[in-house]
């Protein structure tokens, strides 16, 4: 079960998309779904369609990976295409029922709104496939360091979304354990009805509070044994390096940006 | 029902079909007899727990065959009906304390015979009966597991699988952590079982000193692979290939090698130290008859 989590999951590699700085690539996939609302025709989205692909061929992830991410929300989308499909007016009526009409319009903006939340997932999966968590870590604590001027704890926060990001594993794998246990004393994870299925949740869910508040506090231990300080003064053990290829990068989006200037209508 | 467990051509691939996958056991042919008390020695990472989870149908083989009791699991097999199978055999895990999670000792004790349909009244009276076994009063009972030391929770645990009287007891490191006392009361608890309730016991230990005092059959593993198997006097005949290996020697076998090297000769390697102190009684005599004849 929990090996088909593959959502923000890190996959080694080598490739330009790897070696890129996490900063850029934080930058540049913000960017790009800010992008996404330039689009407005299929000409526009056929470009940032070929545009998605092209990168994620340059990270040499396979892309199977990218449509297992987008599976999870599947069904988000669907609702939404439909609402917008359903309630949309304008152009060519198919279809009409109460307040329900299925226009031209309609199902012209379902499509464009499928295909800018499958743009979007697409590239922010490639953003954690090919970024080592902590890093993003390092990067958001570098972006967000200007709202030090409003006493915004930067270093704090960011520690705590390195430790959360650090244990994501570990706990994916104790709860597995734990389910095995479970499982061996009798008990029968997605069987019977609703009722059933939340109770069997229990067994689960206490064993992980409690072995989640342990480690916090042996970690918090064994910080403070070490001396730990944050913010002011502390150096980086990742420190992180802007290439020439990120400016280059960045220069790539700004020029997406022109043509889909110019391919919008 | 006789409760043998083989496996023919098991090989176990975590992920598999991913960047991730990992293969952790290869064709792995072996047999649990009813009745036995077999270990399973080798480093960590070597597959001793998860060749474990197969013992019932935890995970599925993702090649080969499993055999428990008169159930097969091939890869294909579903997931359902695999219940009968828990309830025969238990697993302590590695740690398993972790598995706590009721308000009370007594509750969580009887979690696991009330999944398998015991009345309430059943499992409370099976509560009572495993704590004791394990060596805890009832005054712990209706007391919260989350208060008390790590070496009676691991105890309330593994009565918590006792609980389900399986007849089969397969137990992944169960005396990791505790102290020496403990751990020998523990395991002269599981030896009770296996002599008088004819327990089939599966113990995965890093202790050489358990396996010769206990098994009566051994499995080494390396790298996912049974590398030797067979009784305990035939696994540590070969002592330089156990230290060759760092799996460790029975503290009697290594101090009658070091006799050995001083001129004693034993007819049969000792592994306990009952079967040292027997062969040095009927080797002194001979030894102190050559000694004397080197003072003359
Ligand atoms: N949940 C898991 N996912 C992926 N690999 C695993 C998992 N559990 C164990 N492994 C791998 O399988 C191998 C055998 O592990 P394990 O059976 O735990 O060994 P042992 O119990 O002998 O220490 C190791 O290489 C380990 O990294
Ligand atoms: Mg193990």
């Amino acid at each position: 079960m929990m090996n088909k989590l593959i959502f923000g999951r890190f996959i080694p590699g080598g490739s330009f998309i790897h070696k890129m700085d996490p900063r850029c690539k934080l930058l540049v996939s913000f960017y790009f779904i800010g992008i996404i609302f330039l689009a407005n025709n299929w000409q526009s989205y056929l470009f940032m369609f070929l545009f998605t692909i092209a990168c994620i061929a340059l990270s040499k992830v396979n892309l199977d990976f990218f449509i297992k991410g987008v599976r999870p929300l599947l069904w988000l989308i669907l609702f939404t295409v439909a609402l917008q499909i359903l309630f949309t007016r304008g152009g060519n009526v198919f279809f009409e029922w109460g307040i329900i009409s299925i226009t031209q319009y309609g199902v012209v903006n379902g499509a464009f709104i499928f295909c800018r939340f499958v743009l979007i997932i697409f590239m922010s999966t490639l953003l954690t496939l090919t970024t080592p968590p902590l890093d993003l870590s390092d990067a958001i604590e570098y972006l967000l360091r200007p709202l030090k001027v409003f006493h915004f704890p930067v270093h704090e926060v960011s520690l705590m979304l390195s430790i959360a990001l650090r244990f994501v594993p570990t706990l994916m794998d104790e709860t597995e354990r734990i389910m095995n246990a479970q499982r061996a004393r009798g008990v029968d994870f997605g069987e019977g009805n609703l009722i059933q299925k939340m109770k069997a949740v229990v067994p689960i869910l206490i064993p992980l509070f409690v072995s989640s508040f342990n480690r916090a506090e042996e970690l918090a231990t064994a910080m403070e044994a070490r001396g730990y300080q944050g913010g002011e003064g502390r150096t980086k053990y990742r420190v992180l390096y802007w290439h020439k290829s990120d400016t280059g990068a960045i220069l790539v989006f700004v020029v997406v940006t022109f043509a889909l200037i110019l391919l919008r209508t | 029902m006789a409760m043998d467990i083989q496996f023919e051509k098991v090989s176990y691939t975590y992920q598999p079909k991913t960047p991730f996958q990992q293969k952790a056991l290869y064709d792995i042919d072996l047999k649990i007899k009813d009745g036995s008390y077999t270990a399973i020695v080798g480093h960590t990472g070597s597959g001793k727990s998860t060749l474990l989870q197969h013992l019932n149908a935890l995970v599925k083989p993702t090649e080969g065959m499993v055999r428990i009791g008169d159930r097969k699991i091939f890869p294909e097999t579903n997931n359902k009906n695999l219940k009968t199978i828990r309830k025969e055999v238990g697993i302590v895990f590695q740690f398993p304390e972790a598995q706590l999670f009721e308000e009370t000792v007594a509750k969580d004790i009887a979690f696991g015979p009330k999944n398998f349909g015991v009345s309430e009244e059943e499992a409370f009276q099976l509560a009572k009966e495993k704590l004791a076994l394990v060596g805890l009063d009832d005054s712990y009972l209706e007391r919260s597991p989350f208060e008390l030391s790590g070496g009676q929770m691991r105890r309330v645990a593994i009565a918590g699988v006792l609980a389900l009287e399986p007849s089969v007891l397969v137990l992944d490191e169960p005396t990791a952590g505790l102290d020496p006392s403990g751990r020998k009361e523990m395991m002269a608890m599981f030896q009770r079982l296996h002599k008088e309730k004819k327990l089939t016991i599966v113990l995965v230990t890093h202790l050489m000193d358990d396996v010769a005092d206990y098994a009566d059959y051994v499995l080494v593993l390396e790298k996912g692979h049974v590398v030797k198997q067979g009784t305990p006097d035939v696994v540590f005949q070969d002592i330089d290939w156990l230290k060759e290996k760092q799996l460790g020697v029975p503290t009697a076998a290594a101090f009658a090698r070091k006799l050995s090297a001083k001129g004693f000769y034993f007819e049969k390697q000792p592994l306990t130290p009952e079967a040292l102190a027997d062969e040095i009684v009927k080797v002194l005599p001979r030894a102190k008859k050559a000694g004397d004849k080197d003072d003359e």
